[in-house]
Formats: C-alpha cells, structure tokens, sequence
C-alpha cells in the first residue's frame, strides 16, 4: 500500500510520517492562546479602548486554549506521564525541553493576570453569595478582600505590568514554537530563521479571528446587541496583522525560489504535487486572500454593520481555517519530503486511532467547555454588554 | 504591599519550593554520574544476563569445527552463527541444552537479500516474486558457504 505514496529515493525510516495531526494542533493551539493575549494586550497595555469590551474575555479565552495545549503533544507520546521528566532533566541543547518552562512561566502570568483584572468581581461575589460559591470565591480571592480605590489601583498598575512582560512571553512561546520547527537544519522546508516570526503573526491572526468569532457568538447566545465599534476595531487589526503575516509567509517562498538552493526541486515539487491545494488552494487563497478583500471592503463600507458583521465572520472563519491549513503544511508538508531531497511520502490521516483525527476534534472541543465552565465562574459580559446597554438606553431617550 | 498580592507571591514561592521538593525526589540520585543519564543504568546493564556467546566458542573445542572452517572463509562470514541460530550461550556452557533450530525461512532472508532501491547494486538481491519459485532459499543455497550452490 505503502508503494503508491511514495516517490524517489527515501529513507527506511521516514516512510511512517511520525508527527500526525496532533502535532499540527499543537502549534495551532498555542497560536490560539498566543493571539488572544496579544489581543487583549492592546487594551491592557496599549490602552485601546474600544478593545475593553473583549479584553478580559480574551484572557479567559487565552486560558482556556492554554490548559489544553500541551494535550497533543501527550497524547502524541506513547509514555504520557513521562512527559514531566523534560521539565526535571531540562538540557539546554534541546530545543524542546525549554517548552515546559516556558509554558509553565506563561500559565502564571495568565492566571495571575486574569485574577488581577477580575479580583474586583470575585471579592463582590464572595461577599454576596452564600454555602459553596462563598467557599469558591473566597478561596479564589485568596481571603483578602481589600477592594478599596488604593488596593484596585494598584492590581491595575500589576495588571499593566504583567501584561508587559505577558507580550513578550507570548511571543516567546510561541517563536519557540516556530523556533523548533526553524531549526531543524535537516528538512529545508523547516529550516529559517523566519520560522519563529511567521508563527507569531499568524497566531496574533489566528487568536484575533477566534476572539471575533467567540465574541459575536456569545453575544447572540446572550441576546445582546454587539458592540460594532469593538468588533470593527479587531476587524482592523486582523487585517494589518493579516498584511505582516502574509509579507513574511511570501517571504520565505520567494527567498527560497530566489536562491535556488539545492534543495529547490523537492521544494517544487512538494508546493506542485504535496501541498499544492493546502498551500495555494487554502492557505494562500481562503485564509489570506479572501479575508484580505473582505476586510478591505469593510473598511470601506459605511453604516451597514450588519453586513460588515458578516463579512468580519466570514473573514474570521477564513483566517482560521488558513492558519490550520498553514501550520498542516509546515508540520506535514516539511515530512513529506525526503531527507533525501530527491523523493516524497505522502500522510494519510486515519480517524480512529491514538494519533487520528478524532482525539484532535476531541481536544480541539475542550478549550471551548473549559471556556464555558470559566466563563460560568468569572462573568466577562458585564464590559461586553455595559457600553452597549448605555448606548441602548441613549437610543430610547432620544426616540 | 497590598496583603493580597503578598499571598500570591507566597502561593509562587510555595509551587516553586514544591516542584525542587518533587524533582529532589524523583530524579534518581545517579543522573549526571557519568553523563545526561541514570548513571546506574550502566550497572542495570552490565547486570543483564548474556545471551550470546559469539561466533568463535562455535568453532572451539571441535565441537562444530568443520563446518565453522567452511564459514571462516565465505561471503557470510560477516552474518554470525547466532544470527540464523539464535543466542547460544547456554549450550555452550551445558551441551544438553538445545538452542532454537535456525530460522531458514525466505523472508529472514529476504531481511538483507530481498530487493531495495537503497541497497547498493552490486550486493546480492533477488526479487521473491519471480526468483526460486517460493522454495526456502537453502534449497539450492548452501547458507554457511553462499554461491556453494
């Protein structure tokens, strides 16, 4: 069977491509988490306003995709429980041993920044409620209940430095990301420098797309009006950090085609023959192309915000679906060819199987329970819906 | 400093503790002895049993002299005894225990005879579709002197 998807010289031991889709979550996962926080960093640190309604939410939504981004990588590892020891043993010439540090110093940071910015409401909530909740909210504050102006000025000003350090964490987390795929001397298609820096804008599109798409959908399920002046303001952002993602992704091709290294023929033929639709077809085209367009007609348009609102849905979902596509043809694309530079294998995913394609939809689901459960017990709504609520109230006095 | 922001610094600081606690405990005491590994492992394995004895205690002691002298001097003498009749140590020191009979089948030697792309082209290869009709190789060919057919 093996015959028919191989082609050339390969080597016995790439034939089983070994890195399956859940290795292609994992880069996708973390982007995920990487993009929201640097989403909600534009309010926190940047102070854009119009940002405020989703900034808080983002930091859940940031969490939530957190907690479930090492899944892959155990569920890829025949011997899960082992996976802790890369953390007892670390060795510095290992690029992925650094991944449990820094994951662990970025989960802090979160954490803490989430029960800074929400300290506020869980003291309130201790106060106010009774039997286990009381117990919960207590506990998560820590039983100190100081929420004086002093106290609450000074979370703010932690908060705003947390989310300075949090910028370059999320960065690093995920360039590392890119760092241990660019730095895979061996497989050319890996193998650039750029690799960190391209991983990073598009998970800064990436997370920006889903907070868009998480924001609209909760607030219909909420039955709020949507604040589309917020909604707009993300909007832009995707489409400049759209524009850097796509400059650097061409970037790469057109050095590697300008050079015309030795490796240039498998490169060729992996972009005409292995990845031509996943490439072209979805990356290039669904998730950059048509969300680009999109977004440069919102721009343009003017007060059609329920068509801008679809058009910006419309844009989010390509940019997700574009930046999956992205990191199957980094992860995929780079083992389908051959160390030998001159012969191809092909993946086939498989659905029922500990590396296939149902235990990725599973942990794929799981960031949006653990979203929901985290939601249930720290409300963000109240700076979704406050604004909008005021402007409502405005609207019918002046009618 | 507020009190609440004491306590979380104390939480830090007692995860931190609590993870030099635990990597203390679960690190074995020998990891780093000799190199980025369990320096006992190396006394693990110098304890393991041995199985093989190799090729020369075959030939010694006239036990199986002929035929060891026949292999010496052919194309095989890079394939050991043990590999076709499997680890010999016990019988060498107790003759009455047997070792496994060898494994002649096409497929074990088809491991290193059978066709490849990557093996060099003047290393003897057939392809088992169209070559000796899905007889045992040692047939027609004698394994301890190849092409002594």
């Amino acid at each position: 069977m093996t015959e028919g998807l191989i082609w050339g010289f390969v080597y016995p031991n790439e034939v089983e491509i070994q890195w399956s889709v859940l290795i292609v979550l994992y880069p996708y996962i973390t982007g995920l988490v990487a993009g929201a926080f640097i989403a909600s960093s534009l309010y926190h640190v940047f102070g854009k306003e119009e940002i405020r309604p989703v900034a808080r939410f983002a930091l859940l939504t940031a969490l939530s995709f957190l907690l479930v981004a090492t899944m892959p990588l155990l569920t890829h590892l025949g011997h899960p429980e082992r996976g802790i020891e890369i953390m007892f043993t670390p060795h510095l010439t290992s690029a992925m041993s650094g991944f449990g540090y820094i994951y662990s110093f970025y989960l802090v940071i979160v954490a803490v920044e989430i029960w800074l910015s929400f300290r506020e409401d869980i003291v309130k909530m201790a106060l106010n409620s009774s039997g286990w909740r009381e117990l919960l909210y207590s506990g998560l504050a820590l039983f100190s209940y100081d929420i004086s102006e002093k106290a609450l000025h000074e979370d703010e000003k932690i908060a705003k430095k947390l989310a300075i350090i949090g910028i370059p964490s999320a960065a690093f987390l995920h360039g590392y990301v890119g760092f241990i795929f660019g730095g895979i001397k061996a497989n050319p298609w890996w193998s650039t420098p750029l690799m960190p820096i391209i991983f990073l804008m598009s998970a800064i599109v990436s997370g920006i797309a889903l907070l868009i798409l998480l924001y609209i959908a909760s607030m219909k399920l909420r039955k709020h009006p949507i604040d589309h002046k917020c909604l707009e303001s993300l909007a832009h952002y995707l489409w400049v950090f759209l524009i850097l993602d796509v400059a650097l992704e061409l970037l790469e091709i057109v050095s590697m085609k300008y050079e015309s290294l030795e490796e240039i023929d498998i490169i060729n033929r992996l972009l005409s023959e292995k990845i031509a639709f996943t490439f072209y077809g979805v990356q290039l085209t669904l998730g950059i192309l048509i969300p680009f367009v999109l977004l440069l007609v919102i721009g343009l348009l003017k007060n059609r915000d329920t068509l801008k609102m679809i058009l910006i849905s419309i844009s989010s979902v390509c940019v997700l679906i574009g930046v999956f596509a992205m990191r199957w043809n980094v992860v995929i694309g780079g083992q389908e060819i051959s160390k030998s530079l001159s012969g191809t294998l092909t993946y086939v995913p498989v659905f029922f199987h500990p590396e296939g394609v149902l235990p990725a939809l599973v942990i794929m689901t799981l960031p949006f329970i653990i979203l929901l459960v985290v939601t249930y017990i720290l409300p963000p709504w109240k700076d979704m819906e406050e604004e909008t609520t005021q402007m409502g109230s405005i609207l019918k006095k002046k009618s | 400093m507020q009190p609440h922001l004491k306590r979380v610094i104390i939480l830090l600081v007692i995860a931190l503790i609590a993870f030099i606690f635990i990597r203390s405990l679960i690190v074995p005491d020998s990891f780093g002895q000799y190199g980025w590994y369990r320096g006992e492992s190396v006394i693990d394995n110098r304890n393991l049993q041995v199985g093989y004895a190799g090729s020369s205690s075959c030939g010694e002691e006239n036990c199986h002299k002929t035929i060891y002298s026949i292999w010496v001097g052919s194309r095989h003498k890079a394939v050991n005894c043990e590999i076709c009749h499997g680890p010999s140590n016990d019988h060498v020191n107790n003759v009455r225990i047997m070792p496994e009979p060898a494994n002649e089948s096409r497929e074990y030697c088809g491991l290193c005879h059978f066709e490849r792309a990557a093996r060099p082209a003047n290393f003897p290869q057939i392809d088992p579709e169209t070559h000796g009709e899905n007889l045992r190789c040692a047939y027609c060919h004698n394994p301890h002197k190849p092409w002594f057919v």
